[in-house]
C-alpha cells in the first residue's frame, strides 16, 4: 500500500518538473527531441533509484551533520561507475545515453530525494520513491520534448508527421522554445487544478 | 574536539570506499573500454576508405611538419592513416578535431588516390541535441562522399548544392560549418602529401 503511494507521489502529485520544480536545467536543455526526453529521464530513474536505496541502507551510518558532502559522494561515484560499466559492456547504450550520464550527477532532483526522502525512511519506500520521482521526471520530460520537436522539427520520435511541406518553427528546439513550453505547460496545469 | 575527530573519520571512511570502488570499476573497465574505442575508429576507418582492408598509421612528427608548412594549427589533425589495399596505398584517413559550438568535434575523413572524398564521420561531438547533434545522421554526412579534394568544401545555407557544396543542418550553421572545415583541413593535408 505504501509502497504504491510513494511510487504514485513522483509522478503527478509530487512531479519533480511540475510541481516540484526541481532539475529544471536538464529539462530546459536536453528536451530538443522526444526521445532525447525519454532517454534522459529512464538514465536519471536508474541513478535515483541506486542513490536512494544506497543512501537509505547507510542513513544509520552516516552523521547528521555531514550528510551532504556524504550524498554528494556517494551520488557521484555512483553515477561514474554506472558511466564506466555502460561504456565497456553496453556501447550502443552508452552511445544514445553516454551524453546524459555526466549531466546526472549535476541533478538536483537526485540530491533533493537523498535528502527529503531516502535519508528518512526505510529502502522499500526510498525504492518507490525514486523510481516515481523517476518517472516522473521521465514523463514531463518527454511531454516537454514532443511538443518541442512536434514544432521545431515536424516530427515525433524522429517520425515525421506533416510531410516535406511544413515549415517547422526552428525556435521552438532553439532555448527559447523551452522556456515558452515549460512556461505554458506550467499554466496550463495550474489553471487545470486550480482549487477556487 | 572529539566530535570534529569523529565527523572527520566517517566522512574518510565513505570517500575512501568510494574512492577504492572507482578504481576497482576503473581497473576492471579500462582495457576493455579502450578495445571499445579501438573497433569504433577502425570501423570508422573502414567506412570512410571502404576500398583499403588494412591500415597504417603515419609518423606523428611527420604530419605535424606538413600542418606546419602548411600554416594550419598543427594540433587541428589529430591522426593520419595510410589506407591499404594488399600493398598498395589506395587513400588516407584523416582524423582532425576543428571547433564546433560546444568543443572539438572529431571528424574522420577519407580520401582516395585519385582526390576524391570518400566519405566523412562524426566520430564524437558535444554538440546541442537536436540540432548540431545531428551532424551524426546519415544524410548530412553523405553529402560529403564523392567530393572533389582539389578545391575546399563550401557550406551553404538554403538552395540545392552544387559542386563542391554541402548543405548546413538547419539553426546549426556553426556546426556544418566546423565540420566542413575538418574535411577542408584534410583536403590541404592530403594534396600536401600527395605532391
Amino acid at each position: 500500500m505504501e509502497f504504491g503511494k510513494n511510487l504514485f507521489n513522483g509522478i503527478i502529485p509530487e512531479n519533480p518538473i511540475f510541481r516540484l520544480m526541481l532539475g529544471m536545467c536538464p529539462t530546459l536543455a536536453v528536451t530538443t527531441a522526444a526521445v532525447n526526453g525519454l532517454g534522459m529521464g529512464l538514465a536519471t530513474t536508474v541513478v535515483l533509484v541506486g542513490s536512494n536505496v544506497v543512501i537509505a541502507l547507510l542513513k544509520n551510518v552516516i552523521p547528521e551533520k555531514i550528510r551532504i558532502p556524504a550524498f554528494v559522494v556517494i551520488i557521484a561515484s555512483f553515477v561514474t561507475i554506472v558511466g564506466m560499466l555502460l561504456k565497456a559492456y553496453i556501447p550502443s547504450l552508452d552511445k544514445s545515453l553516454g551524453l546524459f550520464i555526466p549531466l546526472i550527477v549535476v541533478n538536483c532532483i537526485i540530491l533533493a530525494r537523498a535528502e527529503s526522502f531516502a535519508s528518512k525512511n526505510n529502502v522499500m519506500n526510498s525504492l518507490a520513491d525514486g523510481l516515481g520521482m523517476g518517472l516522473g521526471f521521465t514523463l514531463a520530460l518527454t511531454i516537454i520534448a514532443s511538443i518541442r520537436e512536434l514544432f521545431g522539427a515536424g516530427s515525433i520520435f524522429g517520425i515525421s508527421l506533416f510531410g516535406a511541406g511544413f515549415e517547422p518553427a526552428i525556435m521552438m528546439i532553439l532555448p527559447p522554445g523551452a522556456f515558452l513550453t515549460l512556461g505554458l505547460l506550467l499554466a496550463l496545469l495550474n489553471k487545470v487544478t486550480a482549487t477556487k | 574536539m572529539r566530535e570534529i575527530a569523529r565527523l572527520s573519520l566517517v566522512l574518510f571512511v565513505i570517500t575512501a570506499v568510494a574512492a577504492l570502488l572507482l578504481g576497482a570499476t576503473n581497473y576492471v573497465t579500462k582495457d576493455v573500454i579502450a578495445e571499445q574505442i579501438r573497433i569504433e575508429n577502425e570501423n570508422a576507418r573502414m567506412e570512410v576508405l571502404s576500398d583499403a582492408d588494412s591500415f597504417e598509421q603515419m609518423d606523428q612528427a611527420t604530419i605535424t611538419g606538413l600542418a606546419d608548412s602548411l600554416g594550419i594549427d598543427n594540433t587541428v589533425i589529430e591522426e593520419v592513416y595510410e589506407g591499404k589495399a594488399g600493398s598498395d596505398t589506395v587513400g588516407y584517413t584523416f582524423k582532425s578535431l576543428p571547433k564546433g559550438y560546444g568543443g572539438s568535434i572529431t571528424v574522420l575523413t577519407g580520401i582516395s588516390m585519385d582526390g576524391t572524398v570518400t566519405g566523412m564521420r562524426v566520430v564524437s561531438h558535444n554538440e546541442t541535441p537536436g540540432l548540431g547533434a545531428k551532424s551524426t545522421e546519415k544524410d548530412f554526412m553523405d553529402q560529403f562522399s564523392g567530393l572533389n579534394a582539389q578545391s575546399d568544401v563550401e557550406v551553404i545555407k538554403s538552395g540545392t548544392a552544387q559542386n563542391n557544396q554541402i548543405n548546413a543542418i538547419t539553426g546549426a550553421t556553426i556546426t556544418s560549418q566546423a565540420i566542413a572545415d575538418g574535411v577542408n583541413y584534410s583536403i590541404k593535408m592530403f594534396n600536401e602529401l600527395n605532391k
